[in-house]
């Protein structure tokens, strides 16, 4: 008797009802969305957490890098298309890594792993200036090492081929590959909000399952719409770290196309979820 | 008594999860279990399978595409479709066999897991000599079907390719199997498991993923093998000399890997030291109250 009561105790301690059982009244919601962070949050700079979260992002766009690259020079080198993983492959590649990395460091940084997501974020006041700039920092370094380690693996091929950067293709215009990378960014950037949204995070009862594996999609999809224009890039910190390691005249004359994209990409995607979707500001008002 | 303890401590940390206690590192009472026994063959069967669906679809690929032999350079499921066989098995035989042995099927993840006190030495030698005797009977079973086709067209085994050199293949090897362990680490943290609310559904689909995206990057280098048993087993069944010189970059490669990703889970996200240092200052502060 003692032990059962002990048990049943226990029980209700470790697994707090929520709402009552069987009532289907809904009075008000069952989320709360969080509050606007801070532009400076000086407190966080002496937190550990801070620091391993930037850490986070540097390892996570690194090997981003590393497998993305090595993927598309593997197809470069390759004699035919169909002697390699080919285009697809690329997609995969891109989308897959995307996929594995933000699962792993979802609960670390965010698995931002990208600038352009960190710009939208920052936009939606989801992260503070110090913690945005300090993830964008990492994510660029983390790519140059990626990067520097595939040319490290194959010197001379990796110049001879194009290096994995980003330059807008022969029979396309500038604006051409400036409207790819901003219609490509939104995708990504609205999906990343739709599966990080706390309105929805309480419709799939609060587990977050599934939020890594759209975003994958999204860039695996938009890579195989855009490779043909761009090789795709959607990320400043790939398209930098490519262009840093490869450092040929064309890379860098068409680099400016890769941050100007991006980051309008996901203001648009922030300006229509945080506006349109989810009109928090008018909620606020009222 | 235990429970309340148990209740005590959850309360105390504010934590909805335990992190599980170190594993003893010769703990031998298992050994008694039938689990144990069990989870031993399931890593042997696993790793059977593992090796027959992929090593059948690499030597298809090659009898397909061989222009010689009147095959076409597109006629097969291509370099793509051998990763989806690698990513994609990886991702079933981990979600079969995840409750029974951890679902571990590769020498580099029990190593890791091993170095971060999650399995016993008995334990982690064990599995490793089933994955090994697996992959070899999976290989086997491969060419038992097609001896000719598979001494034509390489056996599936890992060799480093023309064109690279040895440094490249190890690091290949180093990072392809740092990605791999790295997310098993993540996917089996039990602070993310508190955070998934303790449903641990899609724990084997990003491992699957890793393991075919580092096969999408590598395979041009060393046909990737991130798994030593894998390579093993290939290696011995052709029994080839190249195979056998090139082995030791799939024993050193992956196990470096395997260490460098424990200890950038164990001691950078999960700040185990700091941990220890925070139980050590708050010792402290008692001794001085």
């Amino acid at each position: 008797m003692e032990g059962k009561e002990e048990d049943v105790r226990v029980g209700a301690n470790k697994f707090p009802e929520r709402q009552p059982i069987g009532t289907s009244a809904q009075t008000d919601k069952d989320y709360k969305e969080p509050p606007p962070a801070p532009f400076f949050e000086p407190g966080e700079l002496s937190s550990w957490s801070f620091y391993r979260a930037g850490i986070a992002e540097f390892i996570a766009t690194f090997l981003f890098l590393y497998i993305t690259v090595l993927t598309v020079m593997g197809v470069k080198r390759a004699p035919n298309m169909c002697a390699s993983v080919g285009i697809q492959g690329i997609a995969w590649a891109f989308g897959g890594m995307i996929f594995a990395l933000v699962y792993c460091t979802a609960g670390i940084s965010g698995g931002h792993i990208n600038p352009a997501v960190t710009f939208g974020l920052f936009l939606a006041r989801k992260l503070s200036l110090t913690r945005a700039v300090f993830y964008i920092v990492m994510q660029c370094l983390g790519a140059i090492c990626g990067a520097g380690v595939v040319k490290g693996f194959q010197p001379n091929p990796y110049q001879t081929l194009g290096g994995g950067a980003n330059t807008v293709a022969h029979g396309y215009t500038k604006g051409s590959g400036l409207g790819a990378e901003i219609i490509g960014t939104f995708v990504l950037v609205y999906t990343v909000f739709s599966a990080t949204d706390a309105k929805r995070s309480a419709r799939d009862s609060h587990v977050p399952i599934l939020a890594p594996l759209p975003i994958g999609f999204a860039v695996f999809l938009v890579h195989l719409a855009t490779i043909p224009i761009t090789g795709t890039g959607i990320n400043p910190a790939r398209s930098l770290g490519a262009a840093i390691i490869y450092n040929k005249d064309h890379a860098w004359d068409d680099h400016w196309i890769f941050w100007v994209g991006p980051f309008i990409g996901a203001a648009l995607a922030a300006l229509y979820h945080q506006l349109v979707i989810r009109a928090i500001p008018f909620k606020s008002r009222s | 008594m235990t429970k309340d303890e148990l209740t005590e401590e959850e309360s105390l940390s504010g934590k909805d999860y335990l992190d599980p206690p170190p594993v003893k590192t010769f703990e031998v009472r298992e050994l008694k279990k039938w689990s144990f026994y069990r989870a031993v063959i399931a890593e042997f069967i696993a790793t059977l399978l593992f090796l027959y669906v992929t090593v059948l679809t690499v030597i298809g690929f090659k009898s397909q595409t061989d222009i010689n032999a009147g095959g076409g350079a597109c006629a097969s499921v291509g370099l793509l479709g051998i990763s989806w066989a690698f990513g994609g098995m990886i991702f079933i035989l981990v979600y079969c066999t995840a409750g029974i042995s951890g679902g571990h099927i590769n020498p580099a993840v029990t190593f890791g897991l091993f170095l971060a006190s999650k399995v016993s030495l008995v334990r982690a030698v064990s599995y490793m000599v089933a994955q090994c005797l697996g992959a070899t009977c999976g290989v086997g079973l491969v060419k038992v079907f097609q001896s000719t086709y598979y001494n034509r067209y390489g056996g599936g085994a890992n060799m480093l390719s023309d064109g690279y050199n040895v440094g490249v293949g190890v690091g290949a090897e180093i990072i392809g199997t740092f990605v791999l362990v790295y997310t098993v680490f993540s996917a089996t943290d039990p602070k993310r498991n508190a955070r998934d609310s303790h449903i641990p559904v899609l724990a084997p689909l990003p491992i699957g993923f890793s393991v075919f995206m580092v096969h999408l990057a590598t395979i041009p280098i060393t046909g990737t093998g991130i798994n030593p048993a894998r390579s093993f087993g290939a290696a011995v069944i052709y029994n080839n000399q190249k195979a056998w010189d090139d082995q030791w970059i799939f024993w050193v490669g992956p196990f470096v890997g395997a260490a460098i990703a424990a200890f950038y889970h164990q001691f950078v996200l999960r700040a185990g030291a700091m941990k220890a240092y925070g139980s050590v200052r708050s010792q402290l502060h008692e001794l001085h109250a």
